[in-house]
C-alpha cells in the first residue's frame, strides 16, 4: 500500500463568492474520491487568527503539505511560517516565479533554515523536515491544473512502504530505492540516498514518529476536515518575508503604531498584529529590501507577489502622473493614520534612518555622478 | 488663443493649447475665481489609449495634500493611481465621467475634464510644460520600455 504523507488543506477565499467556493469543492471532492491526499479545508489562512481552530489543526498536521489558497504563494508560505506551520520549500510547477529561488541541494539539513539558498535574510527558525508546498488558486480557474500538480507532488513525495518485522513499532518504514538505505545516524533517523550517486541526488531524513501518524490507517474515502471561518474577521497587517528580511529593525522604528516587536531572540516579529491600522501599507515602503507586504493590498508587489505578474501588460503611469517616492509614500500614510487616531502628524520627523548625518558636506563627486546616472536609469 | 505648442511623442503629434496652465503630472489647468478645473493633456490621454474605468478614493469637499493618491484610472495600455498635482481643496468630480468615462478620450480638454481644485499653486505656463515634457522625454521612454523587460 503507498504511504499517504501527504496532506492538501484548502484555505477558503474570504466572502461567499460561488465561483471561489465551486473550485474548492470541486478540488477537495475530486481528492477525497481519488484517495491521493488527506484533504482539510480552513478559512482564510491571512484572516485566521494564531489560536483559531484552522490555526491548531494546520500546525497539528505532519508530513507533507500542500496549501491551496487565494493569496501569492509567496504571501501563504510567510503568514503560515509566522503561525508556526513551517517546512522545507516545496516546489510547484504552478508556480513559476516561486521557482526562481531554487533550492541548493542540500544533504542531511535536519531542522536548519527552510531556505538553503544563501541569501542575506535571517530565514525561518526551526523549520522541520518536511515540504510545504503553496499554491494560489487564483491562477487558473480549472480544478484539472491543481489535480494534475497535486497528483505529481503526491508521486515525488510519497514511496513504496514495506512492513519490516523486528522493530518493535506498527510503523512502516520507507524503502528508498536500490542504494544502500540502512544508514542511521545517532539520533535514530534513517538516512538513505535514493538516487544514483552522480552529484544531484537529494537525502531524504525520515522521522519515524511522523509517519507512524501519518500512515495510521486512513482510508482513502475518509471525509475531509472542515473549519468553518463563520467567527473569522477580515484582518490588516504585516507579513515578514524571512527569506528577505536582514533583521535591521527600520520597520519597529518606523510604525508608531506598535505592531512590530521583537521574538526572544531578538529578531523582528509581527507581535501586536491587531495595532496595525486597516489599509495602511507604510511600512512595506520603507522596508530597503521589500521584506514585508501586506497580502490583500491591491497592488500586486505590496500583496508579495513575485516579480512582475505573468499576463499583466498594462503599463503602470503613475510615476508620470505624480507618484511620491515611496518614502513619501510612507509618510503621507502615517501621517494620515496618526491624524486619524487623533495625534498629531509628525511628517518625516520620526522613525526614518538619516544616514550619514554625522558627516560634513562634501562637494560632488565621480561617485555621485555615478550614482545619479544609475538612478535614473530606473532599473 | 495662439496656435497651440506641438509636442512629438515619436511620431504622435501632441498638442499643446496655450489658453489654459499646466502641472507637472501631465494635467492643464483652468481657473475660474477660487476653482481651478483639471483635466488630462493629450500626453496623459496617449499614454492611457481608451479609459475604461477611474474611481476616486475621496469625497468631493475634502482637503488635499500635493501627491496624496486621490483615485484611480484603467484603461486599455495602462493603469495609474491618480495624486493631486497640488496642495487644496478638492471640490467636485465631473459627474459626466462617472457613466462614460471615454468622455476623456473624446474631449479631454472641454468635455472630459476630471475635477475641480481650489488651490493657491501656481502652475507652469504651456511653455514651461513643453519644456518639462521634453527634458523628461528620455526618461520617460525608459520608464515605458523597463516595464516590458521585467
Amino acid at each position: 500500500m503507498a504511504g499517504r504523507s501527504l496532506t492538501v488543506v484548502i484555505s477558503q477565499a474570504p466572502g461567499k463568492n460561488p465561483v471561489k467556493r465551486h473550485l474548492e469543492e470541486e478540488i477537495a471532492l475530486r481528492l477525497m474520491l481519488s484517495g491521493t491526499a488527506e484533504v482539510s479545508v480552513v478559512p482564510h489562512l491571512y484572516d485566521m487568527t494564531s489560536d483559531h481552530t484552522g490555526m491548531l489543526w494546520l500546525r497539528s498536521l505532519k508530513g507533507n503539505l500542500v496549501v491551496l489558497g487565494w493569496l501569492y504563494p509567496r504571501a501563504m508560505r510567510w503568514i503560515l511560517d509566522r503561525h508556526g506551520v513551517k517546512g522545507k520549500v516545496g516546489e510547484s510547477k504552478l508556480n513559476l516565479a516561486e521557482n526562481d529561488d531554487d533550492d541548493d541541494d542540500d544533504e542531511q539539513r535536519t531542522g536548519e533554515t527552510s531556505d538553503s539558498v544563501p541569501s542575506q535574510g535571517i530565514g525561518s527558525l526551526n523549520a522541520p523536515n518536511r515540504l510545504v508546498y503553496v499554491i494560489d488558486l487564483r491562477d487558473n480557474p480549472d480544478p484539472e491544473t491543481y489535480l494534475t500538480e497535486i497528483g505529481r507532488i503526491a508521486e515525488t513525495t510519497s514511496v513504496p512502504l514495506v512492513q519490516l518485522t523486528g522493530l518493535g513499532t506498527k510503523s512502516l518504514l520507507p524503502v528508498l530505492g536500490v542504494n544502500s538505505l540502512t544508514n542511521t545516524d545517532s539520533t535514530g533517523h534513517l538516512t538513505g540516498h535514493g538516487l544514483p550517486s552522480n552529484g544531484t541526488s537529494k537525502s531524504l531524513s525520515i522521522d519515524l514518529a511522523a509517519l507512524t501518524t501519518a500512515g495510521s490507517g486512513k482510508d482513502a474515502t475518509a471525509f475531509p476536515t472542515v473549519i468553518d471561518g463563520l467567527d473569522v474577521r477580515r484582518r490588516w497587517y504585516p507579513v515578514i518575508d524571512y527569506s528577505r528580511c536582514t533583521n535591521c529593525m527600520e520597520c519597529i522604528d518606523f510604525c508608531l503604531f506598535g505592531v512590530y516587536g521583537v521574538d526572544g531572540v531578538d529578531r523582528i516579529l509581527v507581535e501586536q498584529q491587531d495595532n496595525c491600522k486597516k489599509g495602511c501599507p507604510a511600512c512595506s515602503r520603507v522596508c530597503p529590501v521589500n521584506a514585508i507586504f501586506f497580502p490583500e493590498h491591491k497592488t500586486p508587489a505590496i500583496a508579495g507577489a513575485e516579480g512582475g505578474l505573468v499576463g499583466d501588460f498594462k503599463i503602470d503611469l503613475s510615476k508620470l502622473f505624480g507618484a511620491p517616492s515611496p518614502l513619501d509614500m510612507a509618510i503621507l500614510e502615517r501621517d494620515h493614520e496618526l491624524v486619524a487616531d487623533g495625534r498629531a502628524a509628525v511628517g518625516a520627523a520620526v522613525g526614518i534612518p538619516k544616514r550619514q548625518c554625522g558627516q560634513p558636506a562634501k562637494p560632488r563627486d565621480d561617485l555621485d555622478d555615478l550614482m545619479d546616472g544609475l538612478d535614473s536609469l530606473d532599473l | 488663443m495662439s496656435d497651440p505648442l506641438v509636442f512629438m511623442m515619436g511620431k504622435f503629434e501632441t498638442q499643446i493649447l496655450t489658453d489654459r496652465d499646466y502641472f507637472e503630472s501631465h494635467v492643464w489647468v483652468q481657473t475660474t475665481g477660487d476653482l481651478s478645473r483639471i483635466g488630462f493633456t493629450s500626453y496623459a490621454v496617449r499614454l492611457l489609449q481608451d479609459v475604461y474605468f477611474l474611481d476616486w478614493q475621496i469625497d468631493p469637499e475634502t482637503a488635499v495634500r500635493h501627491k496624496q493618491a486621490i483615485g484611480e484610472i484603467e484603461s486599455s495600455k495602462a493603469v495609474s493611481t491618480l495624486y493631486a498635482p497640488a496642495d487644496g481643496r478638492l471640490v467636485r468630480f465631473n459627474e459626466a465621467l462617472q457613466t462614460d468615462p471615454s468622455l476623456i478620450n473624446v474631449d479631454n480638454y472641454e468635455r472630459g475634464w476630471l475635477y475641480e481644485l481650489s488651490t493657491t499653486a501656481v502652475p507652469l505656463s504651456p511653455e514651461q510644460y513643453l519644456q518639462k515634457l521634453e527634458a523628461g522625454w528620455e526618461q520617460t521612454q525608459r520608464i515605458l520600455k523597463s516595464q516590458f523587460n521585467e
